[in-house]
């Protein structure tokens, strides 16, 4: 029996700008939604022990093909590329049965995007969306909503239940199978209810475990001057759909918008002549709408939007202010309740400190997971080095993560020159057994000391 | 100035409202009649087909809880759970629901029982 919890007794709420009443109207909606309580260690590992190792007898496919642990739990091309040809996940350029209508390996390979039929399997040649692969960070706080958990790019990805523990029998269905027959028991095996319990345990486990609360005591000018437009409701308007960052109108209610990025011109997937067909998101037929992604975990987890149609994001950003938004009916909605009738419309340098606020955030979220990573490696090291060492070999990606997020947007030189410290001594830890905790300990200061460029006292 | 601002928060939260909660149904199909999670045996009924009335599109169904007649409309889905003879599962139709097979329903509304979402039907043979 799962005991229910409310996520409106664990977080409070969100802080919209607009007044204490937008909040208070959109908390109206929502209900007390179930999510279950944080689940013992011994459920959890076993989840990820599935989720990694475990290919449901299919077509040698587990959830991390696609969602690398190393890589933010997503994929993306550059990543893509690093692989060896007979990985799991290139299976339809070398399994004869998955050759055609499985997967796009040309789109796969070139833009991270993963061939789904959210619209029904009669009409495998022309009735399928192309997807990139969403991170599966921070679901405990990004996917409750009042009618059933979101899941997926438009909040409809599980079957049966529509629930997350749900969501790997249809995976496995869609991505795993041996044929396209997709016969249970000779093509794949469907989880059990025990493997699905620990799934989502696993799941539920990964990143954030709690809302941020804005505004944070940011030190950097540019980044400062982001997360003032990112809150301010007759500016940004970003904190309408993601408050606090995150993936909420309201705690416990993730929303879907239709947004117009099915509008984009030029999207590059189209642009290689490749049958890409429109993305009708949300049901069957769709309504046009996805579901809010958080934005916590969105510098380092792109490409962005559900069709990897943006590459940086200051592009994504900038999409707000695009006629593709402006014209959609979240663009309309937005301005029809403007004094100037203004969707967004953010200039050139609005756009870049929206983006810098993101990266900072994101930095922040990846200094926090890494120094957790690293205290838990220190206690693991003297009776299971291999454990403590995998552990380490994450913290150094994080940190990879944090240089390359601070770094791509030319922010905190002096944050980047700890980190690149930190990361020095992770790589010499994973490599040393006497002097593991002692290096390991360094690394923690050096994270410290970037954090202390970044956020003032502890946030 | 309040009105407003409550109205722009209810219709924010509504915009990105759907009426229902959803379990998407392409991959559903594929789910053999009694694994489907969270929902067999707690939103469904399985038993055998004991009537089909063709002129008001129902069917009963003779389960371990006694007989039920559920509605089938156009919206509700059909599909041929062929898992037992290792074949493809297939879209189905009315004509499928045939009296003596065995059926798992799944209601649109699991307390009135009344109207079919989706229907599984056990096909054994060629």
């Amino acid at each position: 029996m799962r005991a229910a919890f409310c996520l409106s007794n664990r977080f409070p709420f969100v802080r919209l700008r607009v007044s204490g009443a937008l909040v208070a109207a959109a908390a109206l909606l929502v209900a007390c939604n179930s999510m279950p309580p944080d689940p013992p260690s011994d459920l959890v590992a076993k989840g990820r022990d599935i989720f990694f190792n475990e290919t449901f007898n299919g077509n040698g496919r587990t959830c991390g093909s696609c969602h690398r642990e190393e890589r933010n739990f997503t994929i993306d091309p550059a990543f893509i590329a690093t692989l060896p040809n007979n990985d799991a996940l290139f299976v339809a350029e070398f399994n004869p049965n998955l050759k055609q209508n499985f997967e796009n390996p040309r789109l796969m390979r070139e833009f991270g995007l993963i061939l789904e039929n959210l619209d029904g399997f009669d009409d495998l040649a022309n009735r399928f969306t192309m997807r990139g692969v969403p991170h599966v960070l921070a679901l405990r706080t990004s996917i409750a909503n009042p009618q059933g958990p979101r899941t997926g790019w438009s909040g409809d990805g599980a079957p049966a239940d529509g629930s997350l523990r749900s969501f790997a029998v249809g995976a496995v269905i869609q991505h795993f199978t041996k044929t396209l027959n997709r016969v249970s028991g000779v093509d794949f095996r469907l989880p059990t209810d025990a493997e699905l319990d620990a799934l989502e345990a696993f799941q539920l486990s990964l990143g954030r475990q709690n809302e941020l609360q804005l505004p944070l005591r940011l030190r950097g000018t540019v980044a400062k001057r982001g997360q003032e437009i990112f809150l301010d409701n007759n500016l940004g308007k970003c904190n309408v759909c993601h408050g606090n960052a995150g993936a909420n109108v309201a705690p416990g209610n993730n929303a879907n918008f239709n947004t117009g990025v099915e509008d984009l011109p030029d999207q590059p997937a189209r642009l290689t002549g490749e049958k890409v067909p429109r993305d009708d998101g949300f049901g069957v037929p769709g309504d046009g709408t996805f579901n809010t992604p958080t934005l916590v975990e969105a510098a380092d987890t792109g490409p962005f939007f559900h069709n990897n149609a943006i590459e940086t994001i200051e592009g994504a950003v900038a999409f707000y202010n695009g006629q593709a938004f402006n014209n959609s009916p979240s663009g309309q909605f937005l301005a029809s309740t403007d004094p100037n009738g203004i969707g967004i419309r953010l200039d050139g340098t609005q756009v870049v400190e929206v983006a810098a606020f993101l990266r900072v955030i994101n930095t922040l979220e990846n200094i926090r997971l890494t120094v957790d990573l690293l205290n838990r490696s220190e206690a693991l090291r003297s009776f299971k080095y291999e454990e403590a060492a995998r552990l380490l070999r994450l913290a150094q990606a994080e940190t990879g993560d944090s240089i390359s997020v601070l770094a791509g947007g030319g922010l905190h030189p002096e944050a980047v020159l700890h980190l690149r410290e930190s990361k020095r001594l992770i790589h010499r830890a994973i490599d040393s057994f006497f002097s593991q905790r002692d290096l390991t300990r360094k690394a923690i200061e050096e994270q410290e000391k970037a954090r202390a460029f970044l956020i003032e006292g502890k946030g | 100035m309040r009105i407003v601002l409550i109205v722009f928060g209810v219709a924010i939260a509504v915009l990105g409202m759907s009426l229902h909660a959803h379990g998407q149904k392409s991959t559903e199909r594929y789910i053999p009649i009694g694994q489907s999670p969270g929902v067999s045996q707690k939103l469904t009924s399985i038993g055998e087909i004991a009537d089909v009335d063709q002129l008001k599109r129902t069917v009963t169904l003779l389960g371990p809880a006694g007989q039920q007649t559920v509605s089938i409309t156009d919206s509700t889905r059909i599909w041929l759970d062929r898992t037992k003879i290792k074949q493809t599962n297939l879209t189905g139709t009315f004509a499928d629901l045939q009296k003596g097979r065995r059926v798992e329903v799944k209601y649109q509304d699991a307390q009135t029982r009344q109207v079919a979402d989706w229907v599984k039907v056990e096909i054994t043979g060629p």
